[in-house]
């Protein structure tokens, strides 16, 4: 029993992060209709500049801000240089560049910091807590409050602030005209912004969670986070939220727990194409 | 012909009829597979289990590879090409990593270790290797450019340019998107098995890790550098990026990197290719050659 | 009592809150050249999308001579002879406009796999092909990428392409709008003469003179619904259509 709950403590942990990098993928397809696999290349540099930082400076509380701003501007900067110059073109194109950008990053990061995998040993700013018998490490429970923290924010921005009407707005646009009213590349751009910020924080979280810091720690995620929005439905982001929770939930205690000898990253994929095959349109997205 | 360069040469032909394949499905149809390497693989696997456990000789089995290609073709493309056309990337990248999984995990397939001892085809007494294999290789390829050069002036191909180019308005021309997209599937992956069959045979040995996602990256580079839709279009970006690497051998390190950047700025300042219609390279050698003509 | 060709029952589209059509029901009578007017947003363009089966209506239903049509798929219902140009036109970019045409030409054998195969390009195909862009006056434009053309003649294109499929129904969205005085009375040239060759034509259209003069009877929606139906002498008078088109945005009066 005690195995059990620690396992789903874990799984949930895992969800919320996969939460957390599976957002900004979310926010984006809701926005532009763009596969944003590259968002992962962005994860992957928050880890590297805030161990960066943090091996600096040896204070987390700059090198999680100091992360998310350059994660950001480069987030606007791949979208602005990239992604619009590519919108009047078929869907995949922005695909195919995408994905030349997250291995291109990969492969930046590997010829920078070399291929080894590099330790993050920060300590996060919260106790280790024990309810009753099950323990509940530091690391774990920052993930928690962290995750939701920015769920939080996330929600009060989008559903009631003047910018957050806008977002929605958009988003709609796309939904049922397919295309973007030409003032909302301001919207877009700051959608980028609060995405990549949040894969910035993401980044850091699993590099301290997992004590690791490698070039392709974002390979995995990246076409995980994809099985996710389609799971969730694309373009709804509570969808997403709710898949990547079950997701890590269902992988912890599945392969953790119940040790079924499934190759864990398969199993994202598996699901998503049960719930295709259910709902076309996946657990929380529109129909036609 | 030094044995090196046929080595080369072979690779670069068994690619270009697999990325002829991708082709149909993205050029023709305008349709994403990020998970081609799946069905390169499905062939080289039916090649090689129908070759080494059933004793079949390759000419036996090949119309069998390439049925089982474009069956599952079929049963993966039908759940994916039925929901909307945003959810065709990442199904096809889901299809490579499970296919993968399954050649990874099944003891069938020989596991982690692949199966090997896949024999040379025999071409009536001959063993091909060599450069009979290259010249083999090369005749199907032409088999293969002849079947997209006809599918262009079918009425096929016209449905699925238009689905391409705006799929509504296709569809109220009496063209039903998912048919259609299908069809160009089930091809694209049927020439994928036909690739892959032979590659079993050159390499006489497969394991799962030969057809995994980055795979399927590599085809659809060699498609978006030569040229989306175009005809030669394959065959220039296998080529290109088959001797590339001879290129920069001396950069080892960096060749990832250039590649990937390479394949940024491609899809990024010419998304039609080498040989597509706005590209840099149209630009310069057509009024060259048309300055040759007078 | 003649039988309608076309009937909507009660047909409403709901996207989330917005009620783009609310509860419409009219008939289309076969031979007729029936006007959809209204101001901007009215949901005349969603209308058409339900007729044609790119929506499924949230509720109501859609009858096409004696069958149901309302969940049939587009590419079936352009089977049944119904053509439809687009308001925002959507030529396929990369092909010819000849070619453009021949997409449309192959819609006899688009549901035989077994057809699809033949080429295009034979020459009674592409006489056939011809003939249409004759009609509409794109003939000396045949060979260019669809692409590449001004919006007046993508209308042009997108009226040859519903000619070929649309044997019984041509619902026309707008075609009129981008279009110069002289390729305007074309326009309605030919319309007149579709009517003739007993073709039956649904009309979207802003041009209050253009429809006045071509409509045999009006209907005039307003956030999604039915405000009026009639010849186009009562349309005119009828004071809720005044009030919706003066209140809202105003259309443009082309002298």
């Amino acid at each position: 029993m005690r195995l059990f709950m620690e396992q789903l403590l874990n799984g949930v942990a895992m969800g919320s992060i996969y939460a957390l990098v599976t957002l900004g993928l979310a926010l984006v397809y809701g926005i532009m209709r763009i596969l944003h696999v590259a968002h992962a290349a962005v994860y992957t540099i928050g880890a590297y500049v805030g161990l960066l930082i943090f091996n600096i400076t040896g204070s987390l509380l700059i090198a999680f801000p100091g992360a998310m701003i350059v994660c950001a501007v480069i987030g606007v900067m791949i979208e602005r240089f990239v992604y619009f110059p590519l919108l009047k073109y078929p869907p995949f194109v922005p695909l195919i560049a995408s994905i030349a950008i997250l291995l291109c990053v990969e492969e930046v990061c590997r010829l920078i910091a070399g291929p080894y995998i590099l330790t993050f040993p920060a300590r996060l700013p919260f106790p280790d807590v024990s309810l009753g018998g099950i323990s509940i490490s530091s690391t774990l429970l920052a993930v928690y409050v962290i995750a939701a923290l920015v769920l939080l924010i996330l929600w009060y921005i989008t559903t009631r602030t003047e910018l957050g009407l806008a977002m929605r707005a958009a988003s709609q646009d796309m939904e049922i005209s397919g295309t973007m009213g030409i003032n909302s590349h301001f919207i877009v751009s700051i959608t980028f912004v609060i995405g990549s910020a949040i894969a910035a924080v993401a980044g850091i979280l699993v590099g301290i969670y997992y004590n690791q810091v490698y070039p392709t720690m974002g390979t995995v995620p990246a076409y995980k986070t994809l099985a996710l929005i389609v799971v969730g439905g694309l373009g709804s982001v509570p969808g997403a939220v709710i898949a990547s929770l079950l997701l890590g939930i269902a992988e912890t205690l599945l392969i953790g727990y119940a040790n079924i000898p499934l190759p864990r990253d398969a199993l994202a994929f598996i699901a998503m194409i049960g719930v295709l095959m259910w709902r076309s349109e996946g657990l929380l997205g529109s129909s036609r | 012909m030094s044995s090196y360069a046929v080595t080369i040469a072979t690779i670069i032909v068994i690619q270009a009829i697999a990325v002829c394949g991708l082709n149909v499905i993205v050029g023709y149809a305008g349709q994403i597979s990020l998970g081609h390497a799946a069905f390169f693989g499905i062939g080289a696997y039916s090649a090689a289990v129908l070759t080494t456990k059933l004793g079949l000789s390759f000419w036996t089995a090949l119309p069998l590879v390439i049925g089982i290609s474009a069956l599952i073709g079929l049963l993966l493309g039908l759940p994916s090409l039925r929901v909307r056309e945003d959810f065709l990337a990442i199904t096809t990248i889901g299809i490579n990593f499970i296919v993968e999984a399954v050649f990874r995990y099944v003891p069938f397939f020989g596991g982690a270790l692949g199966i090997g001892g896949i024999p040379r085809i025999m071409f009536f007494d001959i063993r091909l290797k060599g450069i009979p294999f290259l010249l083999l290789c090369v005749g199907f390829l032409i088999l293969v450019l002849l079947i997209c050069w006809w599918l262009t002036r079918s009425w096929a191909s016209l449905a699925c340019y238009a689905i391409r180019d705006e799929e509504a308005a296709a569809s109220t021309m009496g063209i039903s998107p998912v048919r259609f997209k299908l069809l160009a599937f089930v091809i694209g992956t049927a020439m994928a098995g036909l690739g892959g069959s032979l590659y079993a045979h050159y390499m006489q040995f497969i394991s799962a890790g030969d057809f995994s996602f980055p795979v399927s990256v590599g085809f659809l580079s060699m498609l978006v550098l030569g040229g989306m839709g175009t005809l030669w279009g394959p065959v220039v970006g296998t080529l290109i990026l088959g001797i590339l690497p001879e290129l920069f051998r001396p950069l080892v390190d960096y060749r990832i990197f250039f590649y990937t950047l390479l394949l940024l700025l491609m899809i990024r300042f010419q998304p039609g290719g080498l040989l597509g219609e706005e590209s840099m390279a149209r630009r310069i050698i057509v009024p060259l050659l048309r300055g040759f003509k007078k | 009592m003649i039988q309608p060709l076309l009937t909507a029952k009660g047909v409403s589209k709901y996207f989330g809150g917005l009620r783009a059509v609310d509860g419409v029901s009219f008939d289309v009578f076969p031979g007729e050249i029936l006007g959809i007017l209204g101001p901007n947003g009215a949901g005349k363009t969603v209308l058409f999308n339900l007729i044609s089966g790119i929506y499924e209506p949230t509720s109501g239903e859609i009858w096409f001579r004696s069958e149901r049509i309302d969940s049939i798929p587009p590419h079936l219902i352009a089977q049944k002879g119904i053509g439809r140009t687009f308001q925002i036109v959507k030529p396929f970019a990369s092909l010819t406009v000849l070619q453009n045409v021949l997409v449309a030409r192959g819609i006899t054998r688009y549901n035989h796999l077994s057809k699809v195969w033949g080429p295009w390009g034979s020459k009674g195909e592409i006489r056939k092909a011809m003939e249409v862009l004759e009609k509409v006056g794109l003939l000396d434009l045949a060979e260019r990428k669809a692409g590449l053309l001004p919006l007046g003649n993508l209308r042009r294109l997108e009226i040859a392409r519903a000619l070929v499929v649309g044997h019984t129904i041509l619902l026309l969205d707008e075609s009129f709008s981008g279009l110069r005085h002289d390729e305007i009375s074309r326009l309605e040239d030919l319309i007149r003469s579709i009517k003739k060759d007993g073709l039956t034509v649904i009309l979207i259209e802003h041009n209050m003179r253009v429809s006045m003069g071509l409509c045999d009877r009006i209907i005039v929606l307003d956030h999604g619904q039915k405000i009026a139906e009639g010849p186009p002498l009562e349309i005119q008078q009828d004071k809720r259509v005044i009030e919706a088109y003066l209140g809202g945005k105003g259309i443009a009066y082309a002298s």
